[in-house]
């Protein structure tokens, strides 16, 4: 083996190492823990890179299959064996790959059982199953060349698959041609999101191309690496023959088709080993680039809801490659893939590989498997090191940031019903009776709070209760957020905004404004009256009756004036339109632009807090 | 025209009281909202919110929710059936056969379908117009819950008479459009108001072609494809099978005949 492949080889086994560490994450904690994806980018690098950049890369098993069974082109015959294969792992790629993106994997039999014509990805999805069981079989006689498949029922249908290659043939080329196109048609469904430059009514027609295009390129570049790491000839003398948003959109043509052509027309790049990779290599990663664009790029999102893919899905993405490429470096090590001139099945030359040992299976040097395997672990050792929170204890509510906590002095006084009241004092004052008191960023939103740590500790039952805030200080642990106990912090009221309120008494130290009894837990029913802050907002009508037993709540004027009065109304003004005049059950007697201040001052708000 | 039931929407008398969300919670026993990342704000769409009420500058409120589409994107992308619109008119979805290829939240014109991402097994999720309620007889929750009357219950064909007389009624106060009523082929949930609504979809102008039927489009030429894949490359493959066994008999030391040849650069 050679020092190259002997170095590939490492570097990929690391790929997938790192993606079995990442693979645990994904499928114990799910797609949150690892992907950056949201409601607002639904489909990111899996979708773009994994299966519609991976059935593309693949396309050049169709068309090499084409261009030599049907159009007879019989001088290109070398390459059908490894496009044939690159079209095969890659399939086997893009399916794996699904496995990691679907959100229910083992629902993924679904479409062969209901079937939905009228959904493209269906039709993405039946042909791409078809394809893969052609791919197979038309893959299948390089397996069972191979000298251990000698038995008479092997060569018998070895013999039957030979003659029916050509329907395989066609059938692979229809099939390609309808899904590869397919790719395309998905997002003639999302006219409104895709970027006016990728849309287009005939965007099937777009992909099916490049497909081609990319499909001969990347039998090209592949061709060209094993020749430099598995020391197979390169058939140079055949190939011879041969806004951000509009930045991109050029960058991208640029690079798929317009610098690659441009050079290709000269003879010196046509010929050299260099200029034929660059051109391949840049026509591939061009092209690649045209599915991501249009899987998750160029596709629309709120500006403040923006999508890079985490370093674990380019984990994944990668390591499902680099999975796929070490199958292909074994197909090409131990059957016959790279073969000048057909042979017939029955005198394979035997290659180094001795049926009676396992010997023969196994690189030449018996410690290179331990050097692989140690390299997969190692780098799956670092993989773990890297992981983030989310993906080894699934997935939490979003954290800024916590402020540290810091000693300040407050001045304690006693709390009507028990408790003790807080008031931060100047320490440059030296006030009589301060004591230090903890200041926390409790709910890790920049404002430090006081924090009275003995009246927690004290109702939370002692020192048994240290683990309730603290846990077990692991690893990754963080103390608890004020809002696991205080449940009810970001509820929506019905007509209560309470962050609102927080904004207006000066974040969370004004608390205590409305939550005044410090011996309960911090929720509506213990909460002041609205009443003692807003005191008109409670119609003095002996009509009206407040409540007051059940919650400490006054009923707001808004809901007053909105159950109460205008429900009242309308009834009565239909029935009695002569006592009731119309106005008051209309919403803009109130509601109109001139009276809107109106309904806005809410006094008596304490001055100077706005 | 299917007289589907449907929801009117004005916001001209919504006062943004969210009891139309908390009965859908209520409903759905959804559970509290929490800051979940990647879901804007907490007030937002998302698992635990299947409709929500958007303030407008200026003291508006929008109420969100799916629209119930006439020919919904969501039905029409899904490869599995998991959206259906029913008969009733609502668009449900069925978790049992959905496999999560998320195609719904990318096609859908008004953003609206949901994904529990902090979940290890994910669905999707969105309102469904309280389909069981309205076959046994009943209101969807929200607009039972409306104090206001903001948003309406009844037949499509109903609503849209009645929203179209508000707006005769007062000229001045709406924008002369439903908003439902042409927009992708027209949808369930209808809306009449003083602001411009194009925050709610994707795109100000959303046209009144159907969304499927731009797939449909290319899907109908699969067939055709097929066949004519297949004849054309039998074909192709007989006559240079052919041409290249005349050319063997006749001379193979001798260059093969010159429209043989050119048929061959042909190839891709």
């Amino acid at each position: 083996m050679s020092k190259r492949l002997f170095v590939l080889k490492a570097v990929l086994w690391g790929f997938v190492g790192v993606l079995t560490v990442v693979s645990v994450s994904r499928f114990v904690y799910g797609l949150g823990a690892v992907t950056n994806l949201s409601d607002a980018a639904p489909w990111g690098l899996w979708i773009g890179f994994d299966v519609m950049g991976g059935v593309a890369l693949a396309a050049g098993g169709f068309v090499i299959a084409a261009t030599v069974y049907i159009f007879g082109l019989e001088q290109y015959r070398p390459f059908v064996r490894p496009a044939i294969l690159t079209a095969f792992l890659g399939y086997i790629a893009v399916a794996v790959g699904l496995l990691y993106d679907l959100g229910v994997p083992w629902h993924i039999w679904h479409p062969i059982r209901y079937w939905q014509y009228h959904s493209v990805l269906f039709e993405v999805a039946a042909c791409v199953i078809l394809y893969l069981t052609v791919l197979t079989l038309e893959f299948a006689p390089v397996v069972l060349e191979h000298p251990r498949f000698s038995k008479p029922l092997f060569r018998a249908v070895l013999r039957s698959l030979k003659k029916v290659t050509i329907p395989l043939v066609i059938a692979g080329i229809v099939l390609s041609t309808l899904h590869q196109s397919s790719l395309g048609s998905l997002f003639l469904i999302t006219p409104y999101r895709l970027h006016p430059l990728w849309y287009s009514p005939i965007i099937y027609v777009l992909f099916f191309v490049s497909a081609v295009g990319l499909g001969l390129m990347m039998v090209i570049l592949e061709s060209l690496l094993a020749g430099l790491f598995l020391n197979h000839k390169v058939h140079t003398r055949l190939l011879s023959g041969g806004s951000w948003q509009s930045v991109l959109f050029v960058i991208e043509l640029a690079v798929s088709a317009a610098i690659p052509a441009s050079l290709l027309l000269f003879k010196s790049v046509r010929s050299s080993i260099g200029g034929l990779a660059l051109c391949a290599a840049l026509s591939v990663a061009g092209i690649v680039m045209y599915r991501l664009d249009v899987a998750f790029v160029a596709f629309s999102r709120p500006a403040q809801l923006s999508y890079f893919p985490s370093w674990m899905e380019f984990a994944v993405s990668l390591g499902i490659v680099a999975a796929a490429a070490l199958t292909f470096i074994f197909f090409v090590e131990h059957f016959r893939v790279y073969a000048a001139e057909d042979i017939a099945p029955g005198d394979v030359p035997v290659p180094s590989y001795d049926p009676a040992t396992l010997h023969g299976l196994l690189p030449q040097k018996l410690a290179a498997p331990q050097r692989f395997s140690a390299m997969a672990i190692a780098a799956a050792a670092c993989a773990v090191l890297f992981l983030p929170n989310e993906a080894v204890t699934g997935v939490v509510p979003a954290h800024t940031p916590v402020a540290a906590s810091r000693t300040v002095d407050a001045i304690p006084s006693a709390r009507p019903g028990g408790g003790r009241k807080l008031e931060l004092s100047n320490p440059a004052a030296d006030l009589p009776g301060s004591v230090p008191v903890l200041m926390i960023d409790g709910n890790r939103n920049g404002y430090p709070v006081l924090f009275d740590h003995e009246a927690h500790e004290a109702r939370l039952e002692g020192e048994r209760s240290c683990v309730l805030c603290h846990h077990l200080n692991k690893p990754f642990d963080e103390n608890t957020s004020c809002f696991e106990c205080h449940r009810d912090m970001y509820e929506p009221a019905a007509q209560f905004d309470h962050s609102l309120h927080v904004r207006e008494l000066n974040g969370n130290a004004g608390c205590v404004e409305c939550h005044a009894e410090s011996g309960s837990a911090k929720r509506q029913e213990s909460s002041v009256a609205c009443s003692q802050c807003h005191a008109n907002l409670v119609a003095p009508s002996p009509h009206i009756e407040a409540p007051g037993d059940v919650w400490q709540l006054a009923v707001g004027y808004m809901e007053a004036m909105h159950g109460l009065c205008v429900r009242c109304h309308e009834s009565k003004v239909t029935e009695e339109p002569d006592d009731h005049p119309a106005a008051l059950d209309r919403c803009d007697t109130c509601h109109d632009a001139d009276r809107q201040l109106d309904l806005q001052r809410l006094e008596p708000r304490p001055a100077g807090r706005r | 025209m299917n007289d589907y039931v449907a929801i009117l929407n004005d916001t001209t008398r919504c006062t943004g009281c969210e009891k139309c969300v908390a009965a859908c919670k209520a409903e759905y026993e959804l559970g509290r909202d929490r800051p979940w990342r990647g879901q804007g704000e907490v007030g937002a769409l998302s698992a635990t919110r299947f409709c929500t009420v958007i303030r407008r500058p200026g003291d508006h409120y929008v109420r969100q929710q799916c629209r119930h589409c006439l020919e919904p994107a969501c039905v029409s992308a899904c490869l599995v059936g998991a959206m259906q619109k029913t008969p009733e008119g609502p668009v449900v979805y069925d978790r049992d056969l959905c496999m999560g290829c998320r195609y719904c939240l990318a096609a859908c014109p008004y953003g609206i379908p949901r994904y529990d991402w902090s979940d290890r097994v994910p669905y999707v999720s969105k309102c469904t117009m309280c389909v069981d309620r309205i076959k046994a007889g009943m209101v969807p929750a929200c607009v039972e819950a409306c104090p206001e009357e903001a948003t309406i219950f009844g037949s499509r064909t109903e609503l849209l008479a009645e929203a179209h007389s508000r707006i005769r009624s007062n000229p001045n106060k709406y924008i002369p459009t439903v908003f439902g009523e042409h927009e992708v082929g027209g949808s369930s949930v209808l809306y009449i108001s003083d602001i411009p609504l194009d925050f709610l979809a994707w795109q100000a102008d959303l046209g009144t072609q159907p969304l499927p039927e731009r797939t449909w489009a290319a899907l109908h030429k699969v067939p055709p494809t097929v066949a004519g894949g297949a004849t054309v490359m039998a074909g192709i493959y007989w006559v240079i099978g052919r041409r290249m066994m005349l050319s063997a008999r006749t001379g193979s030391d001798s260059a093969p005949p010159d429209a043989g040849s050119e048929e061959e650069r042909g190839g891709p």
